[in-house]
């Protein structure tokens, strides 16, 4: 080493061939000595774990496989040995599209997608027009998804909030109330960091309201109370107050989650700003906030994943999202076998993708942001 | 064009009132604040006067009772358990404390599992062991990613659910028996000479403080320190203990038995309490790991290599060096962890351990009608609760920012 | 003050002004009936596959639909919980609730509803596994007991257990489903709930025969629909569309054989089905309004054996809700 140091002006950097690995430090005996038995502790818990998951895990697969009903028309195809797919086969569009009219099914697939398409664009538009163009998109598309879905705007079938349901109700109503509390909580953000006393400590006070109480408790509001706080006679959909629920409710979180934002762009960004004339709203809107929202991309995800799992709640408020509707299938007298653990199998495998795939997401998104601040 | 311009009016056009006058009052910055800041409030005011008047009247209107009277009636219904004695004539008012104390119980057991849970997990991350850590990894992957009423749902029907009946109960040594109907110990029931053992017991507790003071000043004059965790204990058990053996220990063992139906005596430890907090635990503890990964992470490699050349253990490294710095990461994260934790707890609803939500919000809602009181009143305590917590957690932040500078 | 202009922006956006004529004109204007269900009682109201709802109380809906509109399905179904009914209705989301729900006086008097008469007579009873060899109630003295939250059940028990001096402990469950569940871990020693959800509970568990129903009824479970109080025209529909489908079974009119006896009955089926009297002109409805619940949702005993008796896998005897002259109590008011 040390004599190659000393040439690498005169001549060309030829490295010498590495030594080859001294015997048991490479290869998978050694990497099982050094990661699983380095030490007897280490070696005790490393046998404890492998004889759990050898006992556990071929009774796992005989049920969910081997010895599971894949196919038949009802529950008279399956026996208690194995797990009855069947009744998830024969449940699959409830628990996806709740009741949604049937042949109208292309418009909820197509809200998804639209909203894939969304979110995709905005990380994948040209930097220039980026967040000129998807900040307008994202704030636009629930209430297209709210016409699309409900059809008579459009002129489409009329389809009620009631028919509305299913895994799909709870990717759209989490993607509509994180979206459209964006506004709210930026305001918020900003009247929390405001020098007007009062408009800071209404702020104060609604962030901490929203963030301080269960959101069970908001969700029995939205259904229970809220309908006694509109004028006689006025009727709101009971999804869309849920929905205003929800809005509030991230609204809370999200205002914290900018306000982090906020602190976290450097103080010059905003003398720059103010040292070239720019009004307060040109500043936060044009400066700040593009800043704020880069910042805070893996923090707004993550507050999404909880949304996301919280949607299950709306069951306790009879909302027929995918839980709902699961045990509205259980109830209901044909299928009365008890195949409550496949159903709920089915849901933890769904939200588990779901939700690690966005932290995986986060995670990757913080790793780029981390990476942009060195340069 | 070119007009020559006086030097009196030069001065009339820069002057200072004159651009005042330009700009008018309402680019003035202060006023402006004013102005919005009375709109706002004229509108919230607006807002919440318009809510209250359509209340009122739609209760009017469809002959709703209102007001907190119902507290002083009869419920009428039992609850599963109560830290106090509860009958079903008790009061709604009394209905309201035992969900109260309730949620306070599973809330401060979760918070304390979660913590020692999240802070393994979050220290396995670092482990040498590859299985440790791919186990840490995936502890915190698969039940962070799970809505947690699955999770409750989980360790209800299909762990506890699994236990035997109590017929069958595993029993360690026939006097704690674990079955499906919850978990039986023994309880200790104190006669005469009782009160003498639980004043040692205060002095103990009182010992333990003037033992950390002093160790603490030992150390900083002498470097020397005092096993404060083994000290603390032996004070804490060995004091009550000597003293009950000198009072001829005036205590009677209530043993948990079959009896008809079930177990009757001892302490019951009921199954919906025990799902609820496994599953509030265990789905804090993956989030508190994640933030104790973070906060080990955050602590410089410099510090725990510095610690290795001067000579100290792997072990000693992690719990003198790298945590105490990690705190000052760990502990806001932790804060906003136990408030998501006690507003989780309302989840006891999905599988009828009576918290307050379940008791008041559920049952004292339907049976009285009165949505508005009830919500009210149990949002308020949760509201409040939260503030503690937030209170507790950043007095304890201060602190760990002192020792940490 | 935006956020505020925001909220009741959107608040309007979602509103549909639904100022308080007759609720008849407001459901002949809207063009179909709402109707608050529970969100899955097996029997009662359940949702198949396809999205269709059946039972018992969804049957009423049905049959109001029909003497309204003449068309059994243009009815909107809303699922709700048994916290939310309530006030579903009180705030004119539903225009009828036909969610098992017991006819209280306190509900009846103080939540600003009315009882639209009776569609099930129902009871609390109990559930217990047969190892147990408990052969009555009696016998059950601090026992568990698995309990729904929120629902009568929970006072009647309270109130069975006092009067004979025995102790219980209520593990109380939030859905029928799990109650069961909860029943079968052995987490308690016996299930108690009204005995039409005990049948269907029963199949539920994984070996049926293991469970038996005790004889005895503690209290008294009259199941009805609710409308809100202070439309007296509305309520006059629904408790007769009730009692349409009970009389119809009375005369023996089914929707078989109900053209049949609208040409060549008896004065009585001519005077319900609509040929002779004015019968449905007084309600504010056709003449033909008992003709179109009993041919397009049958009369009550179709009714009842198509959801929850023997024609339905609960299979649940008639007992108390047979007709008055066949050992039942169901009687119908004067159909003139």
């Amino acid at each position: 080493m040390m004599s190659n140091n000393s040439n690498t002006a005169s001549r060309q950097f030829v490295p010498t061939p590495a030594q080859p690995a001294p015997n048991m430090s490479a290869g998978f005996v050694a990497w099982v000595r050094d990661n699983l038995f380095s030490s007897i502790s280490n070696s005790i818990i490393t046998l404890i774990v492998i004889a759990f998951f050898v006992s556990v895990i071929p009774g796992i697969i005989d049920w969910a496989f081997i010895s599971a009903t894949w196919s038949g028309a009802d529950q008279s195809a399956c026996n208690k040995e194995g797990a009855c797919w069947v009744f998830i086969n024969a449940w699959s569009q409830q628990l996806f599209y709740g009741s949604y009219t049937d042949g109208e099914l292309w418009r909820v697939n197509l809200c998804l997608i639209l909203l894939a398409l969304t979110v995709i664009s905005s990380f994948t538009l040209p930097k220039s027009f980026r967040l000129k163009l998807s900040i307008p998109l994202f704030l636009v598309l629930p209430f297209i998804c709210i016409a699309i879905l409900d059809g008579r705007l459009l002129g489409l079938e009329y389809v009620d909030t009631d028919y509305w349901g299913g895994f799909s109700l709870n990717i759209l109503m989490a993607a509509a109330a994180i979206i459209i509390s964006f506004p709210f909580s930026f305001l918020w953000a900003l009247g929390r960091r405001s020098q007007m006393p009062l408009a800071r400590s209404i702020s104060v006070i609604l962030i901490e309201f929203f963030r301080g109480i269960p959101v069970l408790a908001l969700f029995f509001m939205g259904s229970v109370m809220l309908p006694m706080f509109f004028s006689e006679g006025t009727n709101v959909d009971k999804l869309i107050r849920v929905w205003l629920v929800l809005i509030f409710f991230m609204s809370g979180y999200m205002a914290e989650v900018f306000r982090g934002g906020f602190q976290a762009v450097p103080k010059g960004q905003y003398e720059a700003a103010d040292s070239v004339g720019l009004s307060y709203w040109q500043k936060t809107l044009l400066i700040i906030l593009p800043q704020v929202i880069k910042v805070s991309m893996p923090n707004i995800l993550a507050t999404f994943v909880m949304l996301f799992k919280n949607t299950v709640f709306l069951l306790i408020i009879g909302i027929p999202e995918i839980v709902q509707t699961l045990q509205t299938a259980l109830s209901n007298s044909n299928w009365l076998g008890g195949w409550a653990i496949e159903g709920y199998v089915f849901v933890f495998l769904i939200f588990w993708v779901c939700c690690f795939g966005m932290s995986l997401l986060a995670s990757k998104i913080e790793r780029d942001l981390d990476t942009d601040k060195r340069d | 064009m070119f007009q020559k311009k006086t030097t009196e009016q030069i001065k009339a056009a820069t002057r200072p009132s004159a651009q005042k006058k330009a700009g008018a009052f309402y680019n003035n910055p202060q006023i402006r604040a004013i102005f919005y800041q009375t709109l706002l409030v004229v509108g919230l005011l607006y807002f919440f006067y318009a809510i209250v008047n359509n209340t009122l009247t739609n209760m009017e209107a469809s002959g709703i009772k209102s007001g907190f009277g119902f507290l002083s009636t009869a419920a009428g219904y039992d609850i599963l358990m109560s830290l106090i004695s509860f009958e079903s004539t008790d009061t709604y008012l009394r209905v309201f404390i035992v969900g109260f104390l309730n949620t306070i119980l599973v809330s401060a057991i979760g918070i304390f599992f979660a913590t020692i849970l999240g802070f393994i997990f979050g220290v396995a991350y670092f482990s040498k062991n590859w299985l440790i850590r791919t186990i840490s990894t995936a502890y915190v992957e698969i039940f962070r990613n799970i809505p947690l009423l699955l999770q409750v749902f989980f360790w209800y029907f299909a762990v506890l659910a699994a236990l035997p009946g109590p017929r069958d109960s595993l029993s360690f040594g026939e006097a704690i028996f674990l079955n499906v109907r919850g978990l039986f110990t023994p309880k200790l029931v104190g006669s005469d000479g009782s009160t003498l053992v639980y004043i040692a017991l205060g002095i103990a507790v009182v010992g333990i403080f003037v033992l950390r003071s002093w160790a603490k000043k030992r150390q900083e004059l002498t470097g020397q320190q005092f096993p404060l965790l083994w000290g603390s204990l032996g004070l804490v058990i060995g004091l009550p203990l000597l003293v009950a053996l000198f009072t001829d220990l005036p205590f009677t063992v209530d043993y948990p038995a079959l009896k008809g139906f079930s177990f009757k005596g001892g302490i019951t430890i009921i199954p919906e309490l025990m799902a609820l907090s496994l599953a509030l635990s265990v789905y804090g503890g993956a989030f508190i790991a994640e933030a104790v990964r973070a906060g080990i992470q955050s602590v410089p490699k410099g510090q725990s290599e510095a610690a290795r050349s001067i000579g100290l253990k792997e072990n000693k490294i992690m719990s003198l060096v790298v945590v105490p710095q990690a705190m000052r990461v760990i502990v806001p994260l932790l804060n906003s962890e136990y408030q998501s934790l006690v507003k989780n707890s309302t989840l006891a609803a999905a599988i009828g351990y009576p918290d307050l939500f379940n008791v008041f919000v559920g049952t004292a809602l339907n049976q009285t009608g009165q949505a508005i009181e009830t919500i009210f009143m149990t949002i308020i305590v949760y509201f409040i609760l939260n503030m503690m917590i937030s209170f507790l957690m950043n007095r304890f932040n201060n602190n760990v920012e002192l020792t940490g500078r | 003050m935006k956020t505020l202009v925001k909220l009741t922006a959107l608040a309007c956006l979602a509103m549909g002004a639904n100022a308080s004529a007759g609720t008849l004109e407001d459901v002949q204007k809207q063009g179909y009936l709402n109707c608050g269900v529970s969100t899955g009682l097996a029997g009662f109201s359940q949702k198949d596959e396809k999205g269709e709802w059946s039972g018992l109380d969804v049957d009423v809906c049905r049959g109001i639909a029909a003497a309204v509109f003449g068309d059994a399905t243009k009815v909107k179904y809303k699922g709700l919980t048994a916290k939310e009914r309530f006030t579903a209705l009180q705030s004119g989301e539903v225009d009828v609730l036909s969610r098992n729900t017991t006819w209280t006086n306190t509900r009846d008097v103080s939540l600003g509803l009315n009882f639209a008469g009776v569609v099930y007579y129902d009871g609390t009873g109990f559930m217990v596994n047969k190892k147990l060899g408990v052969k009555t109630a009696t016998e059950l003295d601090g026992a568990n007991a698995c309990i729904q939250a929120g629902t009568s059940t929970e006072l009647a028990i309270s109130d069975y257990f006092r009067e004979n001096k025995m102790s219980y402990k209520a593990v109380t469950f939030d859905t029928a489903d799990q109650t069961r569940a909860g029943f079968e871990s052995g987490r308690c020693d016996f299930l108690t709930s009204d005995q039409s959800q005990l049948y269907s509970l029963r199949i539920g568990l994984s070996d049926p025969s293991a469970a038996i129903v005790l004889p005895e009824v503690i209290s008294k479970e009259p199941l009805g629909p609710v409308v809100r109080q202070g439309d007296d025209q509305w309520f006059n529909i629904v408790k007769w569309v009730v009692n349409a489908s009970i009389e119809g079974e009375a005369q023996g009119v089914t929707s078989a054989n109900v053209d049949e006896m609208k040409e060549k009955g008896k004065p009585a089926n001519k005077r319900l089905l609509g040929v002779e009297g004015e019968l449905g002109k007084n309600m504010g409805l056709s003449a033909d309004w008992a003709y179109n619940i009993i041919k397009q949702v049958g009369n009550y005993s179709e009714s009842f054996e198509r959801n929850v008796g023997m024609d339905s896998p609960l299979k649940i005897s008639r007992g108390l809700n047979a007709q008055w002259n066949k050992g039942g109590i169901l009687y119908s008011p004067a159909m003139r």
